[in-house]
């Protein structure tokens, strides 16, 4: 069940995206692709005017990318390729990335938060998609705005709020606070949160490679 | 006219012959193997007990039913179960169940249980033996034993019936079956209350190969003196004459008199629930766990100590089909309570069922707090609740049919043969890990094109004894001290009886001669240690493995993976331990690192748990932030 749902959800996932693509492309991001590639390798690097604080938050940034690939493919490669539970060594280095990962994920929160935290300028947006998706008319014309930084805003702060069910569903599992029953579903829990996060993720480096790229253009 | 009238008859004749019995004992075979139910095939549903005032009847000389039994009788021939329970028990169909369908090869062997084991010190040999098909076992044949030699080795902790009954071919043992009688079911073993019921005086009876009168031998009202296996072979006990050596006593029987009422009936203490102490005959364990170790050190089963008996999970019906409670039973066991009566049934109830089943008999349903569900996918219930808790060093174990606990003169070292270790951790046929015993086989084989055959036990006997007579045998049963040079010695003198390669397995190993005449030794699949699962004792939830930390099992050291299984061998040098994980069949370096990172779990869970704080910190802060900016923009609108 859940093997066919992350599958099915990864494919729709990545489906959405590319068709994120097709009908909402980025020109620039097809002129000089090599030139553009490149410039997404050079991002992985510190740059030499970052602060002390940049450089730190760039490597933590960079870290959390790291164990987010790391704890995705441990995870879901013996779910949807193997069809079985992860064991063994996947096991080891899922758990050994995991509390690396929560760290990172905690002072992403505290050294990112401001930085994405919802502005005035927002609220157009919230407003455009509350139109959408009620179908109410406000009678104003829909306000334009750019919607990929806050795209950004929004995963940054759901991978936020998901990381916490995420960790707790299994720290809380290895107390010996829960029975069968509930183990079994803080497990589910951790499986779908997980997922939902992963996708999640990847909607968020999407976006992000997609803004760098556009900055690089208006740089 | 009247010639060919004649003609026809005399033609006749032989099949009329052939079925007169069967037209004769009609009515007596009723009770035996037809389909109608007898009296005591099917209960009205009374709960009471029935009670049990019968005649005893004993067998004839044709294996027919003899006559009432009388204490006036001359010869006073011993009760025979097959008629005196079959007037109203169907004897044929109770043969059929597990207890005494061992020799049926029709019959699925399930799960591997306990074998019997040739053990002999004299020649180096402990091997298990069993009818049923369990891998790793060999079936009595090929040691050359017959169902009689079995019968007189083993039967002591049967209730009868298996191959105390089987038909012998060979024409040298015809003769003894008629003075010995067949080892006929002993419904007594099981189901007679009696306090004064001796099962131990089966052991001498069926040594004396007085099968015939052995359970009579048994029960409390009747006593046996002589040997069937000392008379000779003119011996009829149906018309006996006194020996011709007056020191051998022919086998015979006496009753107690007064258990005979006015009509010649007996009364039995016959009960349908069989207690406790009568499995416990041939399915006591004693494990050696201390230097002191004694059965009123350890503790008995805890269903045992909850009030359950034997026979509240291990049921049957008249078929005798007994349950054995191992997971996946229901697909050789046409038992309806097969399904509903394991572990998990009762504590945990089955899957589908139209109705609760979990917590029957009072069983608690299990929480399993803190206990990743993975472990139960991975492990059968016993893993962690049954058998001794294992140590640094598995433990040798006795049983009551390896050792022949509870009869007379039974060696009472704790290295007497065979040696039986626990426990071993190694996965069943269906993948989840047990607890189990352990047997290292040694015994003297052919080896052909890489096929082990084990020699005729007494083809061994005759060859290797004299060549090992100059060997200590210690007086506590152990193992004589054997060194290659010895083994060398008992293939070169083998080599002169068998025809093809002689070997000796032992250790999980093979020896034999090679062309320098020196012994080689090699692993070998033939050699490996035959393994049965542990189902008891249950211990409480409180003493099950993983009840105090997860370190229970997933630490450096912890005897679940990282004890030392005995490896054990007549042979000195090949003595030694093999690391559990072999038996677990996990990658050793994979279970040392992960038991390792239980090492930072702790850590693990403060970094968790301190960053999901700083999660839900950022979250509320910033939540209650966004909070206070719609407030201030839903005023500015209005």
């Amino acid at each position: 069940m859940f093997r066919t749902i992350s599958i099915v959800a990864f494919a729709v996932t990545v489906g959405c995206l590319a068709l994120n693509c097709i009908t909402s492309p980025c020109k620039e991001c097809w002129r000089h692709p090599l030139r553009k590639m490149v410039h997404l390798f050079t991002l992985l690097f510190i740059e030499q005017k970052l602060s002390l604080m940049g450089v730190l938050r760039k490597l933590v940034y960079l870290l959390a990318l790291l164990c987010f690939v790391v704890l995705a493919v441990t995870g879901f490669y013996p779910t949807i390729i193997l069809g079985e539970h992860i064991s063994g060594y996947l096991m080891m280095v899922h758990a050994t990335f995991s509390p690396i990962f929560a760290i990172c994920l905690a002072v992403l929160a505290v050294m990112w938060a401001s930085r994405c935290r919802f502005a005035y300028s927002d609220w157009p947006w919230f407003q455009r998609i509350v139109q959408r998706v009620t179908l109410v008319r406000s009678g104003e014309e829909e306000s334009h705005c750019e919607s990929s930084g806050l795209g950004q805003k929004m995963t940054f702060w759901l991978i936020i709020f998901l990381a916490l069910p995420l960790i707790l569903s299994i720290i809380l599992s290895m107390f010996t606070l829960f029975g069968t029953y509930w183990q079994e579903l803080l497990l589910d829990i951790h499986r779908y949160t997980a997922l939902v996060f992963a996708l999640v993720g990847i909607v968020h480096i999407y976006l992000v490679i997609r803004t760098q790229i556009q900055q690089y253009k208006a740089n | 006219m009247k010639r060919g009238l004649l003609l026809i008859v005399f033609l006749c004749l032989p099949v009329l012959c052939q079925y007169a019995p069967t037209f004769c004992f009609a009515n007596e075979a009723v009770g035996t193997e037809t389909e109608n139910k007898l009296l005591g095939d099917e209960s009205d549903g009374s709960r009471a007990p029935s009670i049990h005032l019968i005649p005893l009847f004993f067998e004839n000389e044709d294996g027919e039913k003899g006559g009432k039994i009388s204490p006036d009788d001359d010869p006073l021939l011993p009760f025979s179960t097959r008629w005196t329970c079959g007037e109203c028990h169907s004897y044929g169909i109770i043969s059929k169940g597990w207890h005494f369908n061992a020799a049926d090869p029709n019959v699925a062997p399930g799960r591997p249980g306990q074998p019997w084991i040739l053990a002999d010190g004299r020649t180096g040999t402990q091997i298990p033996l069993s009818y049923r098909s369990w891998p790793g076992t060999f079936k009595p044949e090929q040691v050359g034993l017959t169902a009689r030699e079995f019968t007189r080795y083993f039967s002591r902790h049967t209730p009868g019936g298996a191959a105390g009954e089987l038909e012998t071919e060979d024409p040298d043992e015809i003769m003894r079956e008629y003075i010995s009688g067949k080892l006929e079911i002993n419904c007594l073993s099981c189901h007679n209350a009696e306090f004064a019921h001796n099962q131990g005086e089966y052991f001498p009876q069926v040594v004396r190969e007085n099968f015939r009168w052995a359970a009579a031998a048994t029960c409390e009202f009747a006593s046996v003196s002589g040997s069937a296996r000392d008379m000779p072979e003119t011996y009829d006990p149906f018309m006996p004459e006194p020996p011709e050596d007056a020191k051998k006593v022919p086998p015979g029987v006496k009753y107690d008199e007064n258990i005979f009422d006015h009509e010649n009936n007996v009364s039995f203490n016959i009960v349908r629930e069989v207690p406790n102490h009568r499995c416990y005959f041939c399915h006591s364990n004693m494990y050696l766990d201390k230097e002191d170790a004694e059965k009123w050190t350890s503790d008995e089963d805890i269903h045992l100590t909850a009030g359950l008996k034997c026979v509240d999970c291990h049921r049957n019906g008249v078929d005798h089909n007994i349950t054995r409670g191992y997971e996946g039973e229901a697909s050789v066991s046409t038992n309806p309570l097969v399904t509903t009566s394991s572990c998990e049934s009762c504590h945990l109830g089955v899957k589908d069922s139209s109705s609760p089943l979990a917590g029957r008999l009072g069983a608690p349903v299990p929480e399993h707090w803190g206990i990743p569900p993975v472990h139960f996918e991975k492990l059968t219930c016993t893993a962690c609740h049954s058998g001794p808790w294992p140590s640094e060093k598995t433990i040798l174990t006795k049983t009551s049919r390896a050792h022949r606990l509870g009869t007379l003169n039974a060696n009472k070292s704790k290295e007497a043969l065979p040696h039986i270790v626990a426990p071993v951790f190694a996965p069943e046929s269906n993948g989840k890990i047990a607890p189990h015993k352990l047997l290292w086989p040694a015994y003297w084989a052919t080896v052909e094109d890489q096929n082990v055959a084990p020699i005729a036990f007494a083809t061994v006997t005759e060859a290797i004894v004299p060549v090992f007579s100059d060997v200590n045998r210690p007086t506590s049963g152990d193992w004589p001290e054997l060194t290659t040079e010895h083994i060398a010695k008992g293939l070169k003198a083998l080599a002169k009886s068998v025809k093809g390669t002689p070997a000796y397995i032992s250790a999980g190993k093979l020896y034999k001669l090679n062309d320098s005449g020196t012994v080689s030794e090699e692993e070998h699949a033939a050699a490996n240690p035959y393994l049965w699962p542990i189902s008891h004792n249950v211990r409480p939830a409180a003493q099950s493995l993983g009840v105090r930390r997860c370190e229970d099992c997933h630490s450096t050291d912890a005897p679940f993976f990282f004890s030392k299984a005995a490896v054990d061998s007549p042979i000195v040098a090949a003595r030694g331990v093999k690391p559990m994980v072999e038996f677990v069949k996990v990658r050793p370096f994979y279970t040392k690192a992960f038991a390792f990172s239980f090492v930072f779990r702790p850590w693990m869970k403060i970094i968790a748990l301190g960053s999901s704080a700083i999660l839900a910190g950022v979250l509320l802060l910033y939540a209650l932030k966004m909070l206070a900016c719609i407030a201030k923009v839903l005023t500015e609108r209005d």
